[in-house]
């Protein structure tokens, strides 16, 4: 049994006990793409400790005995699972691993305590992302072994939102089925950090990389609470074909005192200014180019550049998932089938409009 | 916003122009001034000073080529090619400098009549260029060669050489020859601008649809990118510094040659050194098979006699090769890899290619670059046998006559030639030669012409310090005319800010100045601004380059700076071409930016978007 497997070990093979999120990360790292450390709490801990101490008896119990037409009866028996969850003791063997694996992260990254990213990862990819709201769970800046225990319980628990079990319900898929498994990563310390897509995400053009970037924590672009700075990039040339600076009024940062990630101000004279740098942002886009040909998809990536370390050391992958909106669609023809004649012809008819 | 309440420029025949430029209408043409008579037709079309071909003011002979090309460009696309909705581009001058203006549309019946034409007459171009390219190089080398063969008396002889009487009479004499030689050259350079847009309105034509292709499949695609996949390595105008590079070569080779070469000795005295050794004298020879013709290149753009080339100013070739040898010594590489760039297209275009998702837009796409890449050569190529080695033979000339006219007491200088317009010169010669018919101590109404010659140079720097409106009349609801679109860049961007700029006047206070985006990156440095190419020694490391243009004379600078800004070029301009090759960004033609920024000044450049910012002025 794996209770943990660290990223460099996983590739798209391990989807089933490490869930998509965190397979994604092994094969980005197998490609040489920079991705933080981490490892991943398999599904194998999960089931190991759900089927331990009778966790998994009392859930189903609950699940098949509350009334699934009223709400109140769903919300209290999320509520119940949630806290058994959150409160059943956990192997003794998954919580070594677990408490092991965070030990050899601090070690490897050379500090005491390390700061890191505990993140639910899904299994079950065939299903729409989005009714699994709750296996979107991101705790960030996670301190500690304990913490990261909690978090990881946090995470399981997610499983059982009253939302996931209500859409599980809806479409007949069978609670048992559902599997879980978390991602620990070292936290980067990011002064600049944001999504980007492999595609024009405005007109679907396939030509274009699209960075959005805020001050601080990702969160802030993920959660779409600041209108981030904009770069539309060439993917042939790597040119910026368009940059659009936005006023960024707060950004997320960790507060020492509150020990939590938190939105604040952002200074002033930062406002207006942009985020990104040209190199970083050349950069960003020659890695988004790597990924999507690694998937030979279009590509939704979240990235962070972190504060402490130089170019190009600092710029890293924090997560990868495939673009779904445009890759759905079916592009029909631009321009058609036409010879240089034709064109040439419709060319010199061709009158350019003035307006002032 | 000031274009709201502008919504027109002033009205062509109420701009005032400076009282210092008194007297400057008599040096142009009369049907180059607007005029009465053709008040109403002036009054509503939209004329904007041509800041790529006479961005400084005109002196009166060379206005020759703008006369040449406003008649040829205009029939090939009005009479030859064409193109349906397009017709010519007609110029005036206004106080020293050139307008021009896109006519508006024929009506209807005539683009319908033209689209016949079109379709009948244009394709042929296409599918037998490499053959049409042969036939047009040879008829216009042989056209230079006979204006080379053009005899220009070094003196009035005092009598008729005897051979010209006996042992039967020449019939016509000197005084005739000189008017026929001016004539013929006159003739010559029409006919060469005749040739020069043979294929060239077509060229451009067949870019645009291209970048319009590119513009649909790759929405946002700069227009560098689309630059990049037109432009070729091979073409005429990077033979000069290739010549260099293999002279350098040879010279290096051979040790008593480079010591001569490196010397800091006059070129005068490197020749007559070289001369003395055998090594020297075959290195000689194959400087001299390059030479001709391919140092007949401009320092600058080929529009304007006070630019010199390359084979007037021996001193710029000889210090080119002079740095190459010692590159060459050091071991560094001073070939520009040309494979490397014509690699770099083709992997350009290939990718973009990839991009494409389905077949019907991916055949399209292919044709189109075929399309243009078949003749787009036109525009590399044209340009130095036109501009450069065909202008440097008709400066030579032109010098003749104007050394002819020294020699007679009735100029003061050899270049006060080019203050008198083409129309004038035969006056003068048939005074010339009428007063050596009329016999001797015959007076020539020699101090009218030095008067004239003199008060057109202050008239010229008086307009030169003078910075007139920008356009003219009211602007169009539409553009058909390729060159006007793909040169020019007329479009809503551009007249919006001309608009802007209307009243301001003078370009002291500019901050920002646009272009086209023609090498991309973005960096902010140090501005070295360069009118000259003999200037060029001023240059710094990390400087930025700004200058009025630059071609293969400038090439060996482009290793030092980080940036370059260009008043005159386009796309596919030198000065674009080579930035994209060696990584550093660019702005080409800007039109003003050596009179905007000054040496020191801190500029960003910005060749993503072609916007060149003073980020602070010099103190």
């Amino acid at each position: 049994m794996d209770y943990i497997l660290n990223f460099e070990n996983l590739d798209k093979d391990f989807l089933p006990l490490v869930g998509g999120k965190n397979a994604n990360l092994g094969e980005m790292i197998k490609a040489d793409i920079r991705v933080p450390p981490g490892f991943a709490v398999t599904t194998d801990s999960y089931k190991c400790f759900i089927n331990s101490s009778e966790v998994s008896k009392k859930i189903f119990k609950i699940l098949s005995s509350f009334d699934t037409k009223s709400v109140d009866s769903l919300n209290k028996a999320s509520t119940e699972i949630q806290d058994l969850v959150n409160s059943a003791p956990i192997p003794k063997e998954v919580e070594d691993s677990v408490r092991e694996g965070y030990a050899k992260l601090c070690q490897r990254c050379s500090v005491e305590i390390l700061p890191v990213a505990v993140r639910s990862s899904a299994t079950a990819e065939d299903l729409p992302a989005a009714s699994f709201a709750g296996q979107q769970d991101t705790y960030l800046w996670v301190q500690g072994e304990d913490k990261i225990i909690q978090d990881v319980r946090r995470c399981w628990a997610s499983l059982f939102t009253a939302r996931a079990i209500d859409y599980r319900i809806k479409n007949n898929f069978p609670h048992e089925r559902v599997l879980i498994s978390v991602g620990i990563q070292e936290m980067v310390n990011s002064r600049t950090a944001g999504v980007m897509f492999t595609l024009n995400p405005t007109n679907g053009d396939e030509s274009k990389i699209v960075i959005e970037g805020n001050w601080g924590l990702g969160e802030t672009v993920v959660s779409g609470s600041v209108n981030p700075d904009k770069f539309v990039v060439d993917k042939v040339v790597l040119e910026t074909t368009e940059r659009a600076i936005a006023k960024k009024h707060i950004k997320c940062v960790y507060d020492p005192v509150r020990e939590e990630v938190v939105n604040i101000d952002v200074e002033e004279d930062m406002q207006n200014k942009c985020c990104l740098n040209t190199q970083e942002i050349t950069e960003l886009a020659k890695i988004a180019n790597n990924i999507e040909s690694l998937y030979g998809r279009a590509m939704d990536i979240e990235w962070a550049i972190d504060d402490d370390l130089f170019y190009p050391e600092n710029i890293f992958v924090v997560q990868a998932r495939p673009e779904t909106v445009w890759s759905r669609k079916k592009k029909g023809p631009v321009i058609g089938k036409k010879s240089g004649h034709q064109l040439l012809m419709e060319q010199a008819m061709k009158r350019i409009k003035i307006s002032y | 916003m000031a274009d709201e309440k502008a919504a027109r420029f002033p009205d062509p025949h109420e701009y005032q122009i400076p009282p210092e430029l008194e007297g400057w209408e008599e040096m142009y043409p009369s049907h180059y001034l607007f005029s009465k008579e053709r008040g109403e037709w002036e009054s509503n079309q939209f004329w904007y000073q041509d800041k790529i071909h006479a961005p400084e003011p005109m002196p009166p002979l060379d206005l020759i080529f703008q006369e040449a090309w406003q008649i040829s460009l205009s029939q090939y696309t009005t009479r030859v090619f064409c193109i349906p909705p397009a017709q010519g581009i007609a110029q005036r001058m206004v106080g020293c400098y050139m307008y021009i203006c896109a006519i508006a549309p024929p009506p209807e019946e005539i683009i319908r009549e033209k689209a016949g034409l079109f379709e009948k007459r244009v394709f042929y171009v296409f599918e037998h260029y490499d053959e049409l390219w042969e036939k047009w190089l040879t008829k216009f080398r042989a056209l230079g060669e006979e204006m080379k063969s053009v005899e220009i008396p070094g003196k009035m002889p005092r009598y008729v050489p005897e051979d010209q009487v006996l042992p039967a009479p020449k019939g016509y004499y000197i005084s005739y020859d000189i008017i026929e030689a001016f004539d013929k050259l006159v003739n010559m350079m029409f006919k060469g601008w005749q040739y020069h847009f043979e294929m060239l309105n077509l060229t451009y034509l067949a870019y645009l649809m291209f970048g319009d292709v590119s513009r649909n499949l790759f929405p946002g695609i700069s227009e560098s990118s689309i630059g990049k996949m037109v432009a070729g390595a091979y073409v005429s105008m990077f033979r000069p510094e290739e010549e260099l590079c293999q002279l350098s070569r040879l010279a290096s080779s051979m040790r008593g040659v480079s010591d001569i070469i490196k010397s800091d000795v006059s070129v005068k005295q490197k020749i007559a050194e070289l001369n003395s050794i055998p090594d020297g004298k075959r290195w000689l020879e194959e400087f001299d098979k390059a030479k001709d013709p391919w140092f007949s290149v401009s320092c600058g753009s080929g529009w304007f006699h006070h630019e010199g080339s390359w084979i007037t100013n021996l001193d710029i070739p000889y210090g080119y090769i002079k740095s190459y040898v010692e590159r060459l010594e050091k071991g560094e590489k001073i070939e520009r890899s040309l494979d490397e760039l014509d690699k770099e297209r083709d992997r350009t275009v290939a990718k973009y290619r990839e991009l494409i998702k389905n077949d019907e837009d991916l055949k399209s796409f292919n044709d189109a670059h075929k399309t243009v890449r078949t003749i787009y050569r036109y525009a590399e190529d044209h340009l130095f046998w036109v501009e450069h080695w065909f202008h440097t033979i008709w400066f030579d000339k032109i010098r003749a006559f104007g050394r002819l006219m020294v020699d007679n007491g009735m100029l003061n200088e050899t270049d006060d030639i080019f203050m008198f317009n083409r129309y004038e010169i035969p006056e003068i010669l048939t005074e010339l030669a009428t007063g050596w018919a009329l016999g001797v101590d015959i007076p020539l109404r020699s101090d009218y012409y030095k008067a004239k010659a003199q008060k057109r140079r202050e008239i010229l720097q008086a307009a030169s310090e003078w910075s007139p409106t920008p356009a003219l009349g009211i602007p169009p609801e539409e553009v058909a005319e390729p060159f006007t679109i793909m040169l020019w860049g007329v479009t809503t961007d551009k007249v919006k800010e001309w608009l802007k700029g209307v009243g301001e006047g003078r370009v002291e206070g500019m901050k920002e100045i646009k272009g086209f985006a023609s090498s991309a990156g973005i960096i902010e440095g140090k501005a070295r601004v360069l009118k000259k190419l003999k200037d060029i020694v001023e240059i710094q490391t990390g400087d930025i380059l700004v200058c009025p243009t630059t071609n293969p004379s400038w090439a060996p600078v482009f290793t030092k700076i980080k940036a370059a800004v260009t008043d005159i070029g386009g796309l596919t301009s030198h000065a674009a071409i080579v930035c994209r090759e060696y990584g550093i960004p660019s702005v080409t033609g800007t039109g003003i930016s050596t009179s905007v920024i000054k040496t020191g000044d801190m500029i960003k450049v910005d060749g993503d978007t072609g916007v060149v910012t003073i980020v602070k002025k010099a103190v």
